[in-house]
């Protein structure tokens, strides 16, 4: 039965589906849309856990199903839900669009979720447009806000221009290889990589996943698209979307066959540039998400570093760093989004006295944060220290010695997140923050595997080891 | 799955303890905030006997590495939970659990975030224990950011003077420093091919050429030299020594500047012999520059802090001296130095805490006169200051002489640039202890009281640990010696 493969992609139909119904409801209740999507959320965390072993194709092998491709679902799947987490109090939202808000967010999971198995060009193409229409919606559905529209335009502007320049590298790679299937592209472009049509077409497909990590020079969308989304959309952009990215970028970067100097010498390049530049854009930034986004910049360029290793370790390595940089900028926003309960941008500043309003939050925010900038024992050291260890075995110190600088930069400002979290003393006293327990929980979830992942990381390197080698299959 | 215990395992006990300490005191309410200091004392107490139960188990004829516990962790990248300690460890784990201990007596009569302080600190000292117990390369590096960044809230929350700028500069510093000794840890795992971080099997002759090994050798001296206040890179560490609260510099000073030396020696010169011969003289020169430029900075200073600062940095230069000697000599009188200097500035910065949390000031034209206001308090700063000079009979001495003996050796004119430096640095200590502790009596401070026994008592231990080793080096030496005389022997000719 080859539908049983396609069980989470059904899954996320049906989700969609069900909140379409929701939204025709006569009456706005947040409260009951969160509860169902709370819900329906965590059932499609279990079914695409319970999805992981398959393996197979469909659709006249356009679409496989394999170990790389189900760890990633169950990321995006664990992702969605995490998100739906952060949504109690959904106040950058019109409580009349609420039901809309959860059906583009799984939308746009479907979408990534088709991504991360599609091998067949067109059906590339197709799923990253869907992830992205749905996001495109969801940016400028900001209550109140004039900035949300000028973010949502500029998004779609870049997007659009991506995706111009991928299709256009996409019809270069068919004209190269006569065919649009992953599988056969793998068999023959290394014969003719060092053709220029070749090199162009793979770098110009690359170009629509660059977007979409936010790799230099397609960036400029991050920073006010981070600011001027509401909070929890942005938490999905910054984690989920980004876990896809990488993961379709690895297939593409794998289609080379690792023989290409000139692709490799190209992405080290964006990778140095998107370290550099967005470490040093992030020092001055004085708004909480804007700071973010630049560090997500830096942090493309990192992951990079690992795909363009174009190694089973380099590959794994990167598989690692995705789920790190999704777990730490959870975190990140957990707290931005119940810092900002009003659900309005978060400056830096008022996180002053966290420490005191909410220890719990502080806690979480010095950890996620001093991830970030890779040091242990979290999570996000390991992944930096496994990607690292991938290109010094292909002989790129050099590269990774710029890294590590880059990393004690972005300490500067990871640091002065931390200066305000647990210094900085507020004007006038705020409030305590009324933390709930299941966000308690969450936040405690969280902290454990930040730690535990970061310390004893054997299993999980396993499972990206694993994900990796049929990855190369 | 490999596993090897030998009995109790103390080392995993030690870590346990710290890090036990912590998670208790997070769940203490922050109110209760003498019961913080009660829990933190048990526990620094407990960790302390461990380290002296060590100390004393520690088998002298046998040598080598003892108390082995080896578990494989992450089978994929050959990294092993791998503690173990030898000649060289030992000192500096008794070192630490004495700071330890001291330290959170000395910080008795703190206020503010109470909570908070006692948790960073046991976090930060986990750290330093783990990296004096790890032979294996991935864990000690762990270990080594874990003691760093605990730094920057300890002083820029609990610190003075400049304290925010303080904490920044020696956060970025010091973690740069890391930025050098991941990719030299990663290249010495790539290059070796061997698919382990374990320090035993990368440390056999011929793992690897002499020149991956001078490369190497100068990303870790590097690297681990700046937490080691080598000059040119000392910078951070007197302005880190004078922001920072007084239990933190008593630490940081006291045990995590060795933390750096330690680097050197056990990555550098156990795995990297032939870079470490190779860059001997330029590690002369940089030391001795150190001693120098330490001695002369320290003797223009008006600042307390900044004195015992500058000594540190004139001080550690003679540890770098030791290491670059090649020598046996040079090595025990390095790491004895390291232990001694641990001990001795930590009586430093204890006393000059002490007098700070009374009088407000640290800028010795201010003070004056002390003696005659707090006799027992000025005692303990000038017994500290004479081990700084080196006086017979006090713990210092030893670890100077040997030095000096190993590196007139081998670089006379170096040694006697260093030599004229320590008559210098014995200036300007006498100059500080006359101006501080004696001459006119300053009547502002003439109702304070005098250090208490009960306060007193931290610096009661660091006064007889610098008198005991100063009587019986030997206990020391012997140590060290099991751990140095297999080093140099093992030494290509």
């Amino acid at each position: 039965m080859t539908w049983v493969l396609f069980i989470p992609e059904l899954y996320c139909l049906l989700m969609a589906i069900a909140f379409f119904g929701l939204s025709m409801a006569a009456r706005p209740n947040p409260r009951r849309d969160y509860l169902v999507a709370l819900f329906l959320t965590l059932v499609g965390v279990v079914v695409a856990l319970a999805s992981v072993r398959l393996e197979g194709t469909l659709f006249f092998e356009a679409y496989r199903v394999d170990l790389f491709s189900q760890v990633f679902k169950f990321l995006l799947a664990a992702g969605l839900f995490l998100v739906v987490c952060l949504c109690t109090e959904l106040s950058g939202i019109e409580e009349r669009h609420h039901p809309e808000f959860y059906l583009f967010l799984t939308t746009c999971t479907l979408g990534m979720m088709l991504l991360v198995s599609s091998v067949e060009l067109l059906t590339i193409y197709i799923a990253l447009e869907l992830s992205s229409y749905s996001l495109y919606i969801l940016v400028p559905l900001r209550r109140g806000h004039g900035s949300d529209v000028e973010a949502g335009i500029k998004y779609l502007m870049v997007g659009a221009a991506a995706s111009a320049l991928m299709l256009f590298g996409l019809s270069y790679l068919f004209g190269v290889t006569h065919t649009t299937y992953v599988a056969e592209i793998i068999r023959l472009l290394p014969g003719v990589i060092h053709t220029p049509a070749a090199i162009l077409g793979l770098l110009l497909t690359l170009c629509g996943f660059f977007f979409k990590l936010a790799v230099f020079p397609f960036h400029f969308w991050a920073p006010d698209v981070y600011q001027g989304a509401a909070n929890q959309v942005t938490a999905y952009i910054a984690t989920a979307s980004k876990v896809a990215a990488v993961a379709i970028l690895m297939r593409m970067v794998a289609l080379s066959g690792g023989t290409s100097v000139y692709l490799v010498n190209v992405l080290v390049t964006l990778s140095i540039c998107s370290m550099t530049l967005g470490n040093l854009v992030a020092i001055v930034q004085k708004d909480m998400k804007r700071l973010l986004a630049y560090s997500s910049i830096s942090h493309a360029g990192y992951v990079l570093i690992g795909i363009l290793s174009m190694t089973q370790t380099g590959y794994a390595s990167a598989i690692f760093y995705a789920l790190a940089y999704l777990i730490m900028n959870l975190s990140c926003f957990l707290v931005v989004v119940k810092v900002a309960e009003d659900g309005g941008d978060l400056k830096i500043a008022q996180l002053a006295g966290l420490h005191r309003r909410s220890p719990l939050l502080a806690m979480v925010l010095m950890l996620a944060v001093f991830g970030l900038a890779g040091i242990p024992p979290t999570i996000g050291f390991t992944g930096k220290f496994l990607v690292f260890a991938a290109a010094v075995e292909k002989g790129y110190l050099g590269l990774v010695i710029l890294a590590m600088v880059n990393a004690t930069i972005s300490l500067y400002y990871y640091i002065l997140v931390v200066k305000a979290a647990y210094l900085l003393e507020p004007d006038e006293e705020p409030a305590r923050l009324v933390v709930t327990t299941p966000t308690k929980v969450l936040t405690v979830v969280l902290v454990t595997v930040m730690v535990v992942m970061g310390v004893y990381p054997h299993h999980l390197l396993e499972v990206a080891r694993a994900a990796a080698r049929a990855l190369l299959l | 799955m490999s596993v090897e215990f030998a009995g109790f395992p103390f080392l995993t006990a030690i870590l346990f303890s710290c890090l036990a300490a912590l998670l208790v005191i997070l769940f203490i309410p922050d109110e209760r905030k003498m019961l913080v200091k009660w829990v933190s004392l048990v526990f620094s107490g407990i960790t302390l006997l461990l380290c002296l139960c060590v100390y004393a188990a520690y088998d002298r004829n046998l040598g080598g590495l003892q108390f082995v516990e080896k578990i494989l962790w992450v089978e994929s990248m050959g990294i092993y939970y791998f503690n173990a300690v030898d000649g060289f460890s030992l000192p500096m784990l008794l070192l630490t659990g004495i700071v330890l201990f001291t330290g959170v007596l000395t910080m008795w009569e703190l206020e503010t975030r109470v909570k908070e302080f006692f948790a960073l600190t046991f976090l930060l000292v986990a750290g330093v224990f783990g990296v004096f117990m790890a032979m294996d390369l991935f864990f000690l590096f762990v270990w080594y950011d874990v003691s760093l960044f605990p730094m920057y809230p300890l002083i820029a929350i609990w610190g003075s003077t400049r304290k925010e700028y303080g904490a920044m500069k020696l956060t970025l510093y010091l973690l740069a420093g890391s930025a050098l000794i991941l990719p030299g840890i990663l290249y010495l795992y790539v290059k070796a091919g061997l698919n382990t971080f374990d320090i035993t099997a990368l440390m056999r002759p011929g793992v690897f050429t002499p020149f991956q090994q001078k490369f190497a050798f100068l990303l870790f001296y590097l690297g681990f030299g700046i937490l080691a206040g080598v000059w040119p890179f000392h910078t951070w560490s007197p302005v880190g020594h004078v922001a920072a609260p007084t239990a933190v510099s008593m630490i940081h000073a006291g045990v995590l500047m060795k933390l750096g030396a330690f680097g050197v020696l056990r990555v550098g010169i156990f795995l990297c012999p032939e870079g470490w011969r190779y860059w001997a003289e330029l590690m002369a020169l940089l030391a001795t520059c150190g001693i120098v430029y330490g001695a002369f900075v320290g003797l223009a200073q008006t600042d307390l802090k900044y004195v015992i600062g500058y000594s540190s940095v004139s001080h550690m230069g003679i540890v770098g001296l030791g290491l670059a000697t090649v020598t046996v000599d040079g090595m025990n009188g390095a790491v004895f130095q390291m232990f001694a200097h641990g001990v001795m500035t930590a009586l430093l910065f204890s006393s000059v805490g002490y007098i700070y949390d009374r009088t407000h000031t640290k800028m010795i034209p201010e003070l004056g006169g002390l003696s005659k206001i707090m006799p027992v308090a000025s005692g303990y700063f000038i017994v500290a200051a004479l081990a700084g000079i080196g006086v017979p009979c006090l713990a210092s001495f030893w670890a100077e002489l040997l030095v000096f003996i190993a590196s007139f050796k081998v670089y006379p004119v170096r040694g006697a640039f260093a030599i004229c430096a320590l008559v210098v640095s014995a200036l300007f200590m006498l100059r500080v202890v006359q101006r501080t502790f004696y001459g006119e009596k300053n009547e502002r401070f003439a109702h304070l009281q005098d250090v208490s026994f009960r306060l007193g008592l931290p610096r009661m231990i660091l006064v007889s640990v610098i008198v005991l080793f100063g009587l019986y080096p030997s206990l020391m030496l012997d140590v060290v010696q099991t751990a140095a005389v297999p080093l140099i022997n093992g030494l290509p000719r």
